[in-house]
């Protein structure tokens, strides 16, 4: 090519590339606009709960932006007619309990999965993907049957015990373990040390994002559970905190502010962890999909 | 004398890699085996009785009974049809506006990008129910937000929850707003994984920024447009369950009622747990065999970039 077809292609290029960089400038004004409208619409429902939930009982009903007078009346109110305290109690312990037996379970079965092939590997894993895709409402009536021939209704226990194990730790940990290199493995295997140890010295602390990022998802999707509580507890005193805002709602009527109040005070550790950790939940999500 | 003993270390590695996996595997079986896979099977056999729940009644064997009695139940085909339209007015929630907005706002510049995107996923981590008793006091006819807008505008205020015709649309519209920012992060992921060196060449051709999408954009993504709307068809109606509970309980006169709610209908409010079994059943092979259609369907028609 000689250098007067570059010069050319050059001079072509520079008004083409000009155009196009106007085109970006309005094109991502316009972009901007959408954007905002669409953030608008997702922040907006959390941000009249909790404008709502600070107006005094008479101002419940005002529709300005911002609550012109602010009280805590309806989160006394709340905290005086149900027991929430033990309610967000209750659901952290269910949370944590259930985050920890997951990843444990999780851990496990991945690193047989990952370490070994054995007689119908392929088909256990298939089994183990295939609950992923049996809807909880299939089986609730024969575990809610299961539950009480175990005498375990209304009990905390009862909560943790179904989740034990889930398909999606045991998969995305499966494929962890997998892209890990085997030289690493093989070395540690050299150097004498057993699968139990391989799996805790070596494995376990080389794959902490992905554990990390498991974990912040279980402990979000446990605390926002609503079904399996609903059909397992009985008292408030066993009961978590979603069942808790749903006390507010009755079919005579809403009480508007402490149902707001209790929504906020729900959210507000699933929020808490969002601000931190805002990136590894956006993409602890991601990865998992929905469900 | 090497030889001699590295046979049994043999021997024990070799027993190691027999028994070493189930171990590993057990409390994750068991717990699958007893919470799913045995919860299926009773489902099945349930399904063949009559028994209302009391461990003190009997269960009747009654064959086909209960599977016939559904199917004869205007109530299981109302809920169908509105299992067919919950996926239907989902799809362009959680697929084509989260297309069209990725497309979009790619050339966003990446700081304002890293704010909207964490703006837009507020709505995923909050819980269903605190989502259901948040819209409801927004759309309550007489002092909600929504009506107050709509008031404002000189319009009739609507009954997003009482009026048949309109509460299954406000149900969709919810499950939509959890979902749309999720969607379109997963979308706009995608996109911007697409080789830059493809666009350009492109645009060296002189292929105008709509082919560019046509051609280059949309191809590249059809494997994630194609696993967003797979979750749409399969679990969609799942997901809106919640606020069919908290929000409408079904009614009015079953207008939002679909599968998955009826399902809990029969199971915990009338106590039939042969009809709850049977739908079960029916739920459980129809959600398979879609299951495996879809999945052949992205197997053949997702394209790569390599």
């Amino acid at each position: 090519m000689t250098t007067d077809a570059i010069k050319a292609q050059l001079t072509l290029a520079r008004p083409l590339r000009r155009k196009a960089a106007e085109g970006i400038g309005l094109n991502s004004a316009a972009g901007h606009l959408v954007m905002v409208l669409l953030s608008i619409v997702c922040l907006f429902p959390v941000y009249w709960m909790v404008a709502t939930s600070l107006r005094p009982a008479n101002a419940i009903f005002e529709t300005s932006l911002w609550p012109t007078t602010m009280s805590l009346e309806n989160y006394t109110y709340a905290l005086d007619s149900i027991p929430i305290l033990r309610m967000l109690i209750n659901t952290l312990v269910v949370s944590a309990l259930t985050t920890v037996v997951q990843l444990l379970t999780g851990l496990l079965a991945a690193y047989a999965f990952a370490r070994w092939r054995f007689r119908f590997d392929s088909l256990v894993y298939t089994a183990v993907a295939l609950t992923w895709l049996v809807p909880f409402q299939v089986v609730m009536i024969p575990n809610y049957l299961l539950i009480a021939q175990m005498g375990l209704l209304d009990t905390i226990s009862a909560l943790i015990l179904p989740n034990f194990a889930s398909a999606l730790a045991i998969l995305l940990l499966a494929q962890a373990m997998r892209s890990f290199p085997k030289e690493v493995v093989e070395a540690a295997r050299m150097d004498g040390a057993g699968s139990w140890r391989i799996l805790w010295g070596v494995m376990v602390p080389n794959l902490r994002g992905t554990i990390a990022s498991l974990a912040i998802l279980i402990f979000i999707s446990t605390w926002n559970e609503y079904f399996w509580p609903l059909l397992l507890t009985r008292t408030a005193d066993n009961s978590v905190i979603q069942i808790g805002i749903q006390m507010f709602m009755t079919s005579e009527g809403n009480q508007w502010g402490p149902l707001m109040a209790a929504s906020t005070l729900a959210s507000l550790p699933v929020l808490v962890i969002y601000i931190v950790l805002q990136r590894q939940v956006i993409q602890s999500f991601m990865k998992s999909g929905i469900r | 004398m090497a030889i001699a003993a590295s046979a049994p270390v043999q021997r024990r590695r070799i027993n190691q890699a027999r028994f070493s996996p189930w171990l590993y595997l057990a409390p994750a079986i068991l717990t699958l085996v007893v919470w799913i896979y045995w919860p299926l099977v009773d489902a099945f056999r349930l399904s063949f009785f009559q028994w209302n729940m009391l461990p003190t009644s009997p269960q009747t064997f009654v064959g086909w009974d209960n599977y016939q009695r559904i199917f004869a139940l205007p109530k299981f085909w109302q809920a169908l049809r509105n299992t067919g339209i919950y996926v239907l007015g989902l799809l362009p929630l959680a697929v084509l506006i989260p297309l069209a907005l990725a497309i979009y706002t790619h050339d966003l510049s990446p700081r304002l990008r890293n704010i909207y995107r964490a703006i837009i996923f507020v709505p995923m981590i909050i819980a269903p129910v605190v989502a259901a008793a948040v819209w409801r006091w927004l759309l309550d006819p007489n002092y909600g937000m929504v009506n107050a807008l709509i008031e404002w505008f000189g319009a009739e205020p609507v009954k997003f929850l009482s009026d048949p015709k309109v509460a299954i649309w406000t149900i969709i519209a919810i499950t939509g707003w959890k979902l749309i920012g999720f969607s379109t992060l997963i979308l706009s992921a995608a996109n911007a994984n697409i080789n830059p060196a493809l666009l350009e060449a492109a645009r060296m051709d002189g292929a105008s920024k709509w082919e560019i999408i046509r051609d280059i954009r949309l191809p590249l993504l059809s494997s994630s447009v194609l696993f967003l709307v797979m979750m749409t068809i399969l679990l969609g109606a799942q997901w809106s369950f919640g606020y069919i509970n908290v929000l409408t309980g079904g009614g009015p006169l079953g207008a939002t009622t679909n599968i998955y709610y009826l399902l809990w209908d029969f199971g915990f409010s009338t106590m039939s747990v042969g009809w709850g079994s049977a739908a079960a059943v029916i739920l459980f092979l129809g959600f398979g065999a879609l299951a495996f259609v879809l999945f052949r369907l992205i197997d053949r028609y997702s394209f790569h970039d390599n």
